[in-house]
């Protein structure tokens, strides 16, 4: 048979493509070489949440006393955490599952590769051939290997080793302090690890606004995570209990430490190794497939979506790429719209943006206004005992929303009004008319919006 | 350190207690006083060089985002993390919750600085 539409990968950008295709009436195969779900389900955003939970958990026990809470002690067992991560995942996936099996999606667990634009060969059980008039290419990313002496040991942990581990490492020195590093100290710190951040350049979050980020440094050093800017490691020695690891500090001085464990987070790479792409004439740059407005590879009726065309190395991304490219199958005429991307980083407090940063705008030669609005003087914010952080707009001088950055609890949950302002080009009268309920988070991104015009009621 | 009283001021509401070429610097309890409660201090780099009158960081209470001069040229030797971490304890003891430790460029400079009876004067009049 020849399928409408077959998808390599199932991880949110090929299932989603899958359910989305099956729901406009195609025919669709989804190839998938190892675990339904992906990266996302499996070793990422789920099973990191339900860890951020865990740790989330603990600090608020660890604050038992502020809430008249007296503890007399507590311990935590990553065995257990894990096996809660395990059912969550698990639960998950049935779900994604039962979802493939409804929509009559054929489900092929195997290896793809290319024996031409419209040919797949497919080694699972058996290998078979899978034919299709368009083929989506969704194989994601995976950790970036680091060509540092040592770091090809065995037993160096990557962002999905690391949460097989059932026993909790005394010491975690992560390498990198992007999103994934920041999430793992801020988790295992909590945890009770050790956690030392090494990062090679000379700030964290490099995609966050750098006030964001300049608050949250001091509150995850306060936390207890000991963070190297302009830092390299050179050199990951195996002993007997863990490592040691030579790292290069700012000054250029060599310092060696010895950990029980380390963890590489320094970033993910698209993952097309395999596929024998060249077969099908899909050109790549850099190792991410080339990709045009429609998500179109270099070869006609071929598309790639996801981690894997290095647009964004977001879920989220990813899923809306998904839907784009099938809209695009359907009607390939019609003009589509890209939205907003948020991000989201989930540290103690968590950290959320869309749009313009303010460096951003200033390298694009806008004339902004900027506003922040403090959680201090949020009265949802001290009832839950939280006095850090801030909501920061950054709006033209027409007052249309640019760009919003989120420090504060929550903010992974509160971004989702800016995203509205920023896609759909608000302005900041648009929102300072808008009642927002009381006591609520979400009365900061009122009142850093109505300060721009001078309108915030708690603001001096 | 030195205490209050041997401390010498800028109009700024900085202080400064220098010793043998050593220098700590903090913002006074009259600066602290009016920015109200502290939720951030921002400080320089270890080893930054920076001249009199530049600012070396910014202080932001509940109420206000405030910069921080310098009061005389000098090397970053150190940055209280302490206070950068918690910055309440500036508002419990402004005169003990140092900023920055520097090492003086010029001493002739301190010379062109306020006293604690100056200073004091001068808030008088600033009041």
């Amino acid at each position: 048979m020849i399928y409408d539409i077959a998808i390599i990968g199932a991880g949110p950008a090929g299932y989603t493509a899958a359910i989305s295709a099956a729901k406009e009436g195609y025919q669709v195969a989804l190839i998938e070489g190892d675990q339904l779900g992906g990266t996302c389900l499996n070793w990422g955003c789920i099973p990191t949440k339900t860890y951020y939970k865990n740790a989330d958990f603990l600090k608020n026990l660890r604050s038992a006393d502020v809430f008249g809470v007296s503890l007399q002690n507590f311990s935590f067992s990553l065995d257990e955490a894990r096996k809660r991560k395990d059912e969550v995942v698990a639960q998950l996936k049935k779900g994604v599952a039962q979802l493939i099996e409804a929509h009559n999606i054929t489900y092929i667990n195997g290896q793809a590769s290319f024996l031409s634009p419209s040919l797949l060969q497919v080694h699972g059980v058996e290998t078979r051939q899978v034919q299709a008039k368009n083929i989506i290419i969704a194989t994601g990313s995976k950790s970036r290997k680091l060509t540092i002496s040592g770091a090809d040991h065995s037993a160096i942990l990557d962002s999905q080793s690391i949460l097989e581990l059932s026993e909790l490492p005394q010491d975690l020195l992560i390498i990198g302090g992007g999103v994934i590093g920041i999430e793992f100290a801020s988790i295992f710190n909590y945890f009770g690890s050790n956690v030392h951040v090494v990062e090679f350049m000379p700030d964290i979050l490099l995609n966050e606004d750098r006030e964001i980020v300049k608050r949250f440094l001091p509150l995850l050093k306060k936390q207890g995570v000991k963070v190297s800017l302009s830092a390299e490691v050179t050199d990951i020695l195996p002993v007997e209990n863990g490592f040691v690891v030579t790292i290069k500090n700012k000054k250029g001085q060599l310092e060696t430490i010895e950990v029980s464990h380390v963890l590489q987070a320094a970033g993910r790479v698209a993952n097309s190794s395999g596929l024998d792409i060249e077969k099908a004439g899909v050109e790549q740059n850099k190792g991410m497939i080339t990709v045009d407005q429609n998500y179109m590879t270099t070869a006609n009726a071929v598309f790639a979506i996801g981690d894997v065309n290095g647009i964004s190395m977001l879920a989220h991304a990813a899923s809306h790429q998904a839907i784009k490219v099938v809209e695009h199958i359907k009607n390939p005429d019609k003009k589509s719209k890209h939205g907003v991307i948020p991000s989201c980083t989930f540290s103690f407090p968590e950290i959320s943006s869309v749009g313009l940063t303010e460096e951003q705008a200033i390298e694009k030669g806008i004339n902004y206004k900027k506003n922040k609005f403090l959680f201090v003087a949020n009265g949802k914010s001290l009832s839950l005992g939280n006095k850090d952080g801030f909501v920061k707009v950054i709006t033209d001088q027409n007052h249309v929303i640019l760009g919003v950055h989120i420090l504060g609890p929550h903010a992974s949950d509160l971004i989702h009004e800016a995203v509205l302002a920023v896609d759909q080009g608000l302005k900041v009268e648009d929102i300072a008319d808008m009642i927002h309920a009381h006591p609520t988070l979400s009365e900061a991104f009122h009142e850093a919006t109505a300060g721009i015009i001078g309108k915030a009621i708690h603001q001096i | 350190m030195k205490n209050k009283d041997e401390l010498l001021y800028t109009k700024e509401h900085i202080w400064i207690s220098e010793e043998n070429g050593r220098a700590w610097i903090g913002i006074t309890d009259f600066a602290q006083k009016s920015l109200g409660e502290l939720v951030f201090v921002d400080l320089p780099d270890i080893d930054d060089v920076i001249l009199e009158g530049e600012t070396f960081g910014t202080a932001e209470s509940v109420k206000a985002v405030s910069d921080l001069f310098m009061p005389v040229d000098g090397t970053v030797v150190a940055v209280n993390e302490e206070a950068s971490q918690d910055p309440e304890i500036v508002n419990q003891d402004a005169f003990t919750a140092w900023l920055i430790e520097i090492s003086v460029t010029d001493q002739l400079q301190l010379s062109g600085l306020m006293s604690a009876e100056e200073y004091q004067l001068f808030i008088n009049g600033d009041q």
